[in-house]
């Protein structure tokens, strides 16, 4: 039964058109041309394999998913391959010069995302880093988290985290605006510098997340110095006349989560025809979360998100717009406002909470309110010479209020008021391909305000940016070669208050440097490869490492920022080996980070005398650090419907500058599974069972003086899902059931500032639907 | 009255948040507002036997003009051996105006807070109950003469069954001695149950205490 419809994909071949009815003479030499494109999502795949069989005639399609191969005449067996999509393998009859468009659709029994790593790393603007992309079933099996948690299955990614609903994500050991995090191509930006402030945007809108690994600030300018998580929605329809919609609904036994997201798109025909457009909104609700053995007072959060876009696209060129709003209320955990070094310490001795809390979905102070609107446009111009011009212009506002316990005030004000606006302008040239060479050259600006209210914790500031970048690549016979620059200048203004003298001091700074990258990778054969890549890129020292002054409230620390920090620099090394074949894929990666005058915390040893006690100080300071590391993922297929894989991360990271260890590094993490497909049983189609388990080992190279509490032991979680597709008017919805910590196994995180006050959650079922719908059908369409 | 203030607060930082949107938002700095802040915390005793002799100790915050502590000074509380006062407990945010009684609040809001009372050194570990105003893990040193001091709180709140307060107290001396009191007060919301250990503390101080 499977195997058939596999069969019945393979042949997905929409637009057969002979543009020249010329007769032909035996032998006689022409061309097939076109574009291979993904079928799920209409975008073009560039770098796809296609080939005659049988001859030496093979080629790949550019970055625009268009190829062109020269054939003679006659019946010709064409085979058209891209890694985690799959193969098209039909037989032509060659009479003239052919267009061709094929539709690739994605396998959905992929190896798992460490094996479409390894094809999606040649389209890619920067083609020698290492790339992961989150899509499919791997992205589908995580609606419903939040961003830095759908991120923990991608080898070397973790979450920092502050309690059960905030989580950052963390890349080989790095986290905060070290990470970089693109929302549909938007730069996002909010109070990244904030440990429990978490990445403001909805999962659901992701049809792909893209993770770089290493020091990306070539492409994606200053402060990538750790990688970036680029969160992308599918293409927008191109298919005229056609209405589609789809509604996602996640519930969860552990607090009672409940998210539904709907999304309706189309693209309109007739006179209307390139016009296409989309809108999404997203709602979710969840209460209080329970560990094994208790539950975690005031962890409830809502979510409201929506989403819209609309886009004209003709022949050479197009024009888009976005627009997402992302609007959140975020409870934390009661109790860990904490007023003092012995409060802290009395809380780490009990290691979970004193009072014991019903579920309740109310979420009670301290909350936090977070809004981030973004606004888009973007236009583009293919050239006919392959050469392509893109200007994109966002504007974004974040609001965060962060409204902290009262204990005799009857103020209803917030304690913490930030709004930053935010505007970027980005210029993208890809110049034409040609002998092996192809590249880009870019501009980008930015301009950034920041007004605060209440308490004083940061100050006012503008913020001007300005970039300038090139990239190109050469490719020669089993050879790749990538080099690129880019320079950029930030100039920056601070209202600080001066506390003692009662006025405002305006400071002005600028910081400026050199991002580079240089890579090659060579291919052994088609499905082994070995890529080497250096990049540098620099950070300028983020507002709150310049300019904080005050109280954390639930690390009893008392922070005080350093006017005269200098960029920190970092020089990244990576070795990465890939290999693929039908029933076995290696991805294994070696880095070495070595980041100068590194910003981190350092304690002063000495006291803040706070009304509500002794609270110790931290200063921002610098040094220099290095992280090495290795992440391994293999995948192996011993039958068709059998799939088990293992993921493993280690990671190492040294202060040189006082000789220790740095804090907040993520221990060794491994993950074991396997993920079993039974095909279809009566109406239940695509069944697959799997199975995983997580270990996560103690952090035993933590520096002392630096944490108020050890590390906490190692841990062992067990997770398990079941999924299938079921026709539901006649589109396949899929369900997916999973369990999360199946054993409910009571353990703390490393990587979870309230480890020192709770447990992590206990075991957690996850329902997942997903009903797609066709609403207006183009009789011309033959797709699925 | 507070309520007021904070909303003319909210209003001015808006109206000037608005206003400044359409030039240079960033200059316009709005001041720096903390909800809460105790700057001041006396503790009032009045001699049982004669009305007339009454002494205090006080507590001063000095804040900068960010509400962080610059520096703190305290008195030194001296009571007579062998008697018995009365005490109330007085504390002040002076970072408003007029001047915020910040005790007033918290006997409005009696039943999320508690306070403790804890003399050292101490030869024997404090008794813990309910009802104790003493606070446990204080450390025991038998080798030091110890603080002649016992305190019970005198007040009840609205709780059921009622729980102490320690608002009002009575503080019982012994003969003459010398050492610190340790004056915390919790703040333990939908938490308290007579105990040290919910919540959190709001005030955590020490007077040097001498009982000649």
């Amino acid at each position: 039964m499977i195997k058939k419809h596999i069969q019945l994909s393979l042949f997905l071949i929409s637009s057969l058109t002979f543009a020249y009815g010329q007769s032909s003479t035996p032998g006689s030499l022409f061309q097939l041309s076109g574009k291979i494109i993904d079928a799920a999502n209409g975008g073009t795949l560039p770098a796809a394999s296609i080939a005659a069989k049988g001859t030496s005639n093979g080629v790949l399609s550019d970055k625009n998913g268009k190829y062109t191969l020269k054939l003679t005449s006659g019946p010709v067996h064409v085979i058209c391959q891209y890694v985690g999509y799959k193969s098209i393998d039909t037989l032509l009859n060659i009479t003239g010069n052919t267009q061709l468009n094929l539709y690739l659709k994605p396998a959905s029994q992929s190896l798992n995302q460490v094996n479409v790593q390894a094809a999606a790393t040649a389209p890619k603007e920067i083609a020698t880093q290492n790339l992961t992309v989150l899509q499919g079933n791997d992205l589908d099996r995580t609606r419903g988290l939040s961003l830095g948690d759908a991120l923990k299955s991608i080898t070397g990614v973790t979450t920092f985290q502050t309690g059960p609903s905030i989580a950052k994500p963390v890349i080989h050991g790095l986290t905060g605006s070290r990470v970089l995090i693109l929302n549909n191509g938007v730069q996002l930006e909010a109070q990244q510098w904030g440990q429990e402030h978490a990445p403001e945007i909805d999962p659901f809108i992701a049809n792909q997340i893209e993770v770089i690994k290493g020091a990306a600030g070539i492409r994606y300018g200053a402060d990538a110095i750790a990688g970036v998580v680029s969160v992308s929605p599918k293409a927008l329809p191109t298919d005229t006349g056609t209405m589609d919609g789809e509604v996602n609904a996640v519930g969860m036994t552990n607090s009672r989560l409940g998210a539904f997201s709907a999304m309706l798109e189309g693209a309109f025909g007739k006179k209307l025809a390139g016009l296409s457009y989309r809108i999404q909104g997203t709602y979710k609700r969840a209460g209080n979360t329970s560990t094994p053995d208790y539950i975690l007072g005031n962890t409830g959060l809502s979510e409201s998100d929506f989403s819209a876009a609309l886009q004209y696209h003709h022949k050479n060129y197009g024009i888009d717009a976005y627009y997402s709003d992302f609007d959140t209320k975020l409870g934390i955990e009661y109790d860990t406002e904490v007023g003092s070094i012995s409060d802290l310490e009395m809380r780490i001795a009990e290691g979970a909470p004193v009072t014991p809390y019903n579920f309740s979905y109310f979420i009670d102070r301290p909350y936090q309110l977070v809004n981030h609107s973004t606004a888009k446009a973007r236009g583009f111009y293919n050239f006919s010479d392959s050469s392509k011009l893109e200007l994109q212009y966002a504007y974004q506002v974040n609001t965060r209020k962060e409204y902290e316990e009262l204990s005799f005030s009857p103020s209803l004000a917030p304690a913490l008021y930030l709004q930053i606006h935010t505007t970027t302008l980005d210029l993208n040239w890809d110049h034409k391909d040609g002998g092996g060479f192809s590249g880009s050259a870019g501009l980008s600006g930015m301009n950034q305000g920041n007004i605060r209210m209440y308490e004083y914790l940061i100050p006012n500031f503008v913020d001007y940016d300005g970039a300038a970048y090139a990239i190109e690549k050469y490719t020669h016979n089993n050879w790749l070669f990538e080099a690129g620059a880019r320079y950029d200048y930030r100039w920056l203004r601070a209202f600080a208050f001066d506390a003692n003298a009662a006025k405002i001091d305006v400071t002005t700074t600028d910081y400026s440097g050199l991002s580079g990258t240089l890579g090659s990778t060579y291919n052994f054969t088609n499905n082994f490869k070995i890529t080497g890549n250096y990049s540098a890129a620099f950070r300028p020292p983020s507002i709150n490492e310049l300019y904080i002054d005050g109280v954390h409230a639930s690390l009893a620390e008392f922070e005080i920022g350093d006017a005269n920090l200098k960029t920190e620099r970092a020089n990244d090394f990576s070795l990465s080996l890939n290999y693929s074949s039908s029933w076995l894929a290696i991805n294994a990666e070696a880095y070495y980070n070595r980041i100068n005058d590194f910003i981190f915390e350092e304690p002063t040893g000495t006291y803040y005398h706070a009304p509500s006690g002794a609270l110790l100080e931290f200063q921002y300071t610098q040094a220099n650090v290095y992280f090495r590391g290795v992440d391994l993922g293999i995948t192996v297929k011993p039958l068709d419907s059998l799939e088990i894989n293992s993921k493993s991360s280690l990671i190492y990271a040294w202060n040189e500058t006082i000789n220790n260890y740095l804090i907040y590094t993520p221990p060794a993490r491994l993950q074991n599974g396997f993920t079993y497909h039974f095909g279809a049983i009566g109406a239940f189609r695509n069944i697959s069972l799997g199975a995983e388990n997580v270990y996560v080992a103690k952090q035993t190279q933590v520096p002392p003086g630096y944490d108020f509490a050890p590390p906490p032991n190692a841990y062992s979680l067990f997770n398990a899902h079941i999924g299938f597709k079921v026709t539901i008017n006649k589109a396949l919805a899929d369900f997916d059931i999973a369990a999360n910590n199946l054993t409910n196994v009571a353990y703390k995180d490393y990587l979870d500032r309230f480890r020192y006050f709770a447990d992590e959650p206990g075991r957690n079922i996850i329902f997942r639907l997903r009903v797609p719908f066709n609403i207006l059908k183009n009789n011309r369409s033959n797709n699925n | 009255m507070i309520k007021l203030k904070h909303g003319v607060y909210v209003l001015l930082g808006t109206a000037l948040f608005y206003a400044s949107c359409s030039s240079k938002t960033e200059e316009a700095v709005q001041p720096n507002i903390a909800n809460e802040t105790i700057t001041q915390a006396s503790l009032k005793f009045t001699n049982q036997a004669n009305p007339a002799d009454t002494t205090s100790c006080t507590y001063t915050f000095h804040l900068d003009n960010n509400d962080n502590v610059t520096s703190v000074d305290s008195t030194t509380l001296k009571l007579k051996a062998n008697s018995k006062y009365n005490g109330v407990v007085y504390m002040l945010d002076q970072t408003q105006t007029p001047v915020f009684v910040v005790s007033n609040e918290i006997k409005q809001r009696e039943n999320y807070h508690l306070f403790f009372y804890q003399p050292t050194p101490i030869s024997t570990a404090p008794v813990i109950s309910n009802n104790s105003p003493y606070i446990p893990g204080t450390p025991v040193t038998p080798g030091q003469p110890p603080l002649n001091l016992s305190i019970v709180r005198t007040d009840l709140d609205t709780n059921n069954p009622p729980l102490q307060i320690g608002l009002t107290t009575v503080f019982t001396t012994g003969a003459a001695s010398s050492g610190n009191l340790r004056f915390v007060l919790r703040h333990q919301p939908n938490a308290k149950n007579g105990t040290y250990a919910p919540g959190s503390s709001d005030l955590d101080v020490n007077f040097i205490t001498i009982i000649q």
